[in-house]
């Protein structure tokens, strides 16, 4: 499953100027309005973004201001209601649900706020399912899914249930799972907010590392503003509008 | 307690299909459990209606009317026996009867009684050429008054008025004089006509000095083994194939029981591990496994309560609505009553595979990290 | 698989459960199937298996041997119909009768004619040559009723010797001899002496004449003759008293026993499919295609029901082979793939409902947290 993003001709599909070898993702004037009954909730106002290749951007904001939002659009998982979103080289902003099932299989990793892991599944198969979900190479999976939970340091958890390991330890194979398809991007929500600081510094540290070995593009979400020096670049949002 | 009862009014969705499933049980014990009691009501109430204490017939007869021949010799042999109140001659005979209103061909099965002491429902034998109907004659055409004709002689018969619930053979029956049953026999069935002293069985009603099956005992003795007797409920459960049907359909019964184990087993399996927070919460806060296991029993019993309520309404209206004369089904309130229990304690024993895991249940699991 | 299957190890004892359960009502349905042919095979075996094609009885006798009689002058009309070709007396009497040591009931057939009344097959020995030789029903060999084995009956003390066994041959389920008329007169006589002459016969069997087929016979005879009740053998077996109640108590507990399974794994799947709403929500929001998770469910629903018709198979086959009081059962292919294909159909058709909400799963949920159940 060795997508090589970077490494693939533009397509006539793509509209010249999205077609950027040096961006993973880019927002322009992005909107999102959730319809609340008969309430509109602006999540998001206009949203510009531009994440590149191997950038590692911290996005930092108070509770309720759009965090979440912008990383499920920009991760494939929800549509905006205006604006333009381009992953990689693909632009998803039409894209229907089965096209954006792909694109989440294939292209973004994405370790969530709430739920990580499939509670049914070892920590290994957690990460092997991914590559089930997909155009299956079950070797070169097995491999990789050992290789990266080795790089973890979960080499002797991999047989555990997630009910079976600490918090910290589940972080580390949602991690794990988010980077299996070998994604160009990698969206974080909040990955410390479950962890202590001490331990919270050190999964940042794992992600950094992670990110740059591999020269993968990543948004952090965090509110922890002691967290924001293992990014490269900091953008804050406040009720749904970014400021650099 | 409170607490489980509470969730079941609160939340009824999560119970619905646990109570629809086990009213679908409920209702497949009630109708093999009716059909049961309507098999062997039909084939045996006859017999079971008779009001003596004991019947005897002869000894090689297996308890089968038509295969018995029982004479006079017998019948003082039995008077004189210490214990016996009174003796009364009872006969058979099963014809096609035509029934006014009904096509040439369109016989009727009947089995013709003769009898002396008047079983359950019954005054003395009616007048020469007239007879009680068994009710369920009515569904044929039988009515009261009316006259039918029986066998191949065309037997006529007046009936003089109906009798509830005494049925032979899967028939309905009809209840005579000894003279009626007898010229009905020698004019239909010759071969198997009997003289005039000669019944198949003899109903035996005791003084009340010793019990039944003593003086069933004291008659075969009397007789030196020429008769064989039984009390009158043994009577029937000897008739030809009532032992085999009764415990084929226990047998289907017990294993339908055990999938109703099953089921409640597999539920709340399920609910528990839907619970596992919630309980890993309420023992942190000092619940006794004992008090939430308790919860988990009170729910299973009300679901069975319920599920049997249901059942029994349903089996029940099944039965008035069941034509009469086609399926032989008859639910009595002792039925209902024991298929409850059997089901409550199914739902009892089902839960209680779920014991181990409540107990197990970690109240630090509340603390620590919720998974 | 790989989800469907992993998910249904991490579970066994639920899964288990629910493979039980449904193993215990397909063997039930088996069981009760099975029960119901033997019951009839035990019932009208001996009508549907004797020999003569057409079987007339009185009309009296509402079509079952131990309550027709056939008297001289209907025998008569009945010989004179056009069509007949050979017609011969059949005589049934039930007679208690000693065999193997225990004293019990016997449904005796005398045939005047071979092959009009006698065992339409035997599987083995040979057909009675002589007034005290019969051939039983197969089916109570176990009894005393083998060959070489002599049944007497009682009273009279009339000793009648086995000398041929013939399959699905019993009458009422009681253990059935076929023997000549005078085998049959002989034996009633003894038994009660007071009796005419010769017992009047029951029915008669009857074959075509060339050109004829049974039906047509059959209903050439009931025109000619209002006292005639003429029936080919199938149909007479198919129209004997408590038959029809017989076939249609079962069908109903065979439909209500059909509705529990998928009752059954409908909520389970249900149940199940609630409970994991978060790990499914979590799969969709990492890409999974909704109709993969949709066949996973499927698959599970596939195994379990598969696991449990195999289950209840397994239970029902050495049941299949045995005697039960008098009663001859067969193991019968025909019903397991019947009930198991139906069975199956039922239980996927039951789990649409969980498809239904598998495929309504959002994956954003995965993202605020709101797929958490409660
Ligand atoms: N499905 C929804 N329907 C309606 N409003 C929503 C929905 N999801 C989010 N919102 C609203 O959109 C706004 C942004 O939500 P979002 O989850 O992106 O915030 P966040 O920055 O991630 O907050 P937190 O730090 O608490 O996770 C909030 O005001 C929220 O109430
Ligand atoms: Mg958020």
């Amino acid at each position: 499953m060795n997508h090589g993003r970077r490494d693939t001709p533009h397509t006539p599909d793509d509209q010249g100027t999205a077609a950027d070898s040096h961006t993973a993702l880019r927002l322009e004037a992005v909107r999102k309005v959730y319809r609340l009954g008969d309430d509109d909730v602006v999540a998001l106002h206009h949203a510009d973004l531009r994440v590149g290749a191997d950038e590692i951007v911290a996005l930092v904001g108070p509770s309720g201001s759009g965090k979440t939002t912008l990383c499920s659009i920009a991760g494939a998982i929800l549509s905006p209601t205006a604006g333009r979103v381009v992953v990689g080289e693909q632009d998803i902003t039409e894209f229907g649900e089965s096209e954006l099932s792909r694109v989440r299989r294939e292209s973004v990793g994405f370790v969530f706020q709430a739920v990580n892991l499939v509670p049914f599944l070892t920590a290994r198969e957690n990460l092997l399912v991914i590559d089930e979900l997909g155009s299956r190479n079950r070797s070169a999976a097995r491999a990789r899914a050992d290789q990266l939970l080795d790089e973890l340091g979960l080499a002797d958890r991999a047989s555990n249930l997630p009910s079976q390991l600490s918090g910290g330890q589940r972080q580390r194979v949602a991690i794990g799972r988010a980077l299996m398809n070998e994604p160009s991007l990698v969206l974080f929500d909040e990955p410390t907010s479950a962890l202590d600081t001490q331990l919270g510094e050190k999964v940042m540290e794992l992600i950094r590392h992670e990110m740059k070995a591999r020269g993968t593009a990543a948004v952090i979400v965090t509110h922890d503003e002691r967290m924001t020096h293992y990014a490269d670049r900091v953008v804050h949002i406040t009720d749904g509008v970014l400021a650099a | 307690m409170r607490l489980a009862l509470q969730e079941m009014r609160r939340r009824p969705g999560r119970f619905v299909t646990a109570t629809a499933i086990l009213t679908l049980i409920a209702l497949l014990l009630l109708f093999l459990g009716g059909l049961l009691d309507g098999l062997i009501g039909s084939a045996t109430s006859a017999i079971s209606g008779q009001t003596g204490d004991v019947i005897t017939f002869s000894s090689t007869s297996q308890s089968s009317l038509p295969s018995s021949r029982v004479g006079g010799a017998v019948r003082s042999e039995i008077a004189g026996v210490p214990g016996v109140e009174r003796v009364g001659g009872l006969g058979v005979t099963q014809v096609g009867a035509r029934v006014p209103g009904r096509s040439e061909r369109d016989l009727v099965d009947v089995a013709l009684f003769g009898y002396e002491l008047p079983p359950a429902g019954l005054g003395v034998p009616p007048d020469r050429a007239k007879a009680y109907a068994d009710t369920s004659l009515r569904a044929k055409g039988v009515a009261a008054g009316g006259t039918i004709l029986l066998g191949p002689a065309r037997t006529p018969i007046t009936i003089a008025g109906f009798v509830d619930g005494l049925r032979y053979g899967g028939q309905g029956t009809l209840w005579a004089s000894p003279e009626t049953w007898r010229v009905v026999q020698a004019a239909n069935r010759p071969d198997a006509a009997s003289a005039v002293d000669v019944f198949q069985a003899f109903v035996v009603r005791g003084d009340g000095s010793v019990r039944a099956a003593e003086l069933a005992r004291r008659i075969d003795d009397a007789t030196r083994g020429s008769t064989s007797s039984r009390t009158t409920a043994a009577a029937a459960d000897a008739q030809p194939g009532v032992e085999q049907q009764r415990s084929t359909f226990n047998q289907i019964i017990g294993a339908t029981v055990g999938v109703a184990i099953v089921v409640v087993a597999l539920f709340f399996a399920l609910l528990i591990v839907e619970r596992t927070a919630l309980y890993g919460v309420l023992k942190a806060i000092g619940a006794r496994s004992r008090t939430l296991f308790g919860g988990v029993v009170t729910q299973a019993i009300v679901v069975s309560l319920l599920a049997s309520a249901i059942g029994a309404l349903l089996a029940l209206v099944a039965a008035l609505t069941v034509p009469a004369g086609s399926i032989p089904f008859s639910l009595s309130p002792a039925r209902v009553l024991g298929t409850v229990a059997l089901l409550v304690l199914a739902a009892i024993l089902g839960c209680s595979f779920s014991l181990r895991r409540v107990l197990r249940i970690d109240p630090a699991s509340a603390i620590g990290t919720a998974s | 698989m790989y989800l469907a299957t992993r998910e249904m190890m991490r579970a066994k004892v639920r899964y288990g459960l629910l493979m039980a359960a449904i193993g215990l009502l397909v063997f039930l349905i088996l069981f009760q199937q099975t029960l119901q042919s033997g019951l009839l095979d035990a019932f009208v075996g001996a009508v549907r298996s004797q020999s003569a094609p057409v079987l007339v009885f009185s009309v009296d006798g509402r079509r079952n041997f131990q309550g027709s009689v056939v008297t001289p002058p209907l025998e008569a009309s009945i010989r004179r119909v056009d069509g007949v070709g050979r017609a011969g007396q059949i005589g049934v009497r039930n007679l208690p009768a000693r065999a193997g040591g225990k004293l019990t009931q016997v449904a005796l057939i005398g045939y005047e004619v071979e092959g009009l009344g006698s065992p339409g097959r035997l599987t083995a020995g040979r057909l009675p040559a002589a007034t005290d030789e019969v051939v039983a029903s197969d089916a109570n060999r176990g009894d005393g009723f083998d060959i070489g084995q002599k049944v007497r009956i009682e009273p009279g003390g009339r000793e009648l010797e086995v000398v041929g066994l013939a399959p699905d041959a019993q009458l009422l389920v009681t253990p059935t001899l076929y023997g000549s008329y005078d085998t049959l007169t002989e034996a009633v006589r003894a038994f009660n002496p007071s009796a005419t002459d010769r017992p009047l016969s029951s029915a008669i069997g009857v074959g075509p004449a060339a050109g004829f087929a049974p039906s047509e016979l059959a209903s050439r005879i009931n025109a000619a003759n209002a006292d005639a009740d003429a029936l080919t053998a199938t149909d007479a077996a198919a129209a004997t008293p408590g038959v029809f109640q017989v076939r249609q108590s079962f069908q109903i507990i065979l439909l209500l026993y059909a509705l529990v399974v998928p009752f059954v794994t409908g909520l389970f799947f249900l149940i199940i499919t609630f409970q994991k709403a978060n790990a499914l929500t979590l799969l969709r929001a990492v890409g999974a295609p909704r109709c993969r998770l949709a066949t996973a469910l499927l698959v599970q629903v596939a195994l379990v029901m598969l696991g449990g018709i195999a289950l209840g198979t397994l239970l029902y086959a050495p049941l299949a082979s045995q005697r039960l009081g008098g009663l001859v059962f067969h193991f019968q292919a025909g019903a397991v793939l019947f009930w198991s294909v139906l069975l199956l159909s039922l239980g996927l058709l039951s789990a649409l409902l969980s498809v239904r909400r598998v495929l309504a799963i959002d994956p954003v949920g995965a993202t605020t947290g709101a797929g958490v159940a409660r």
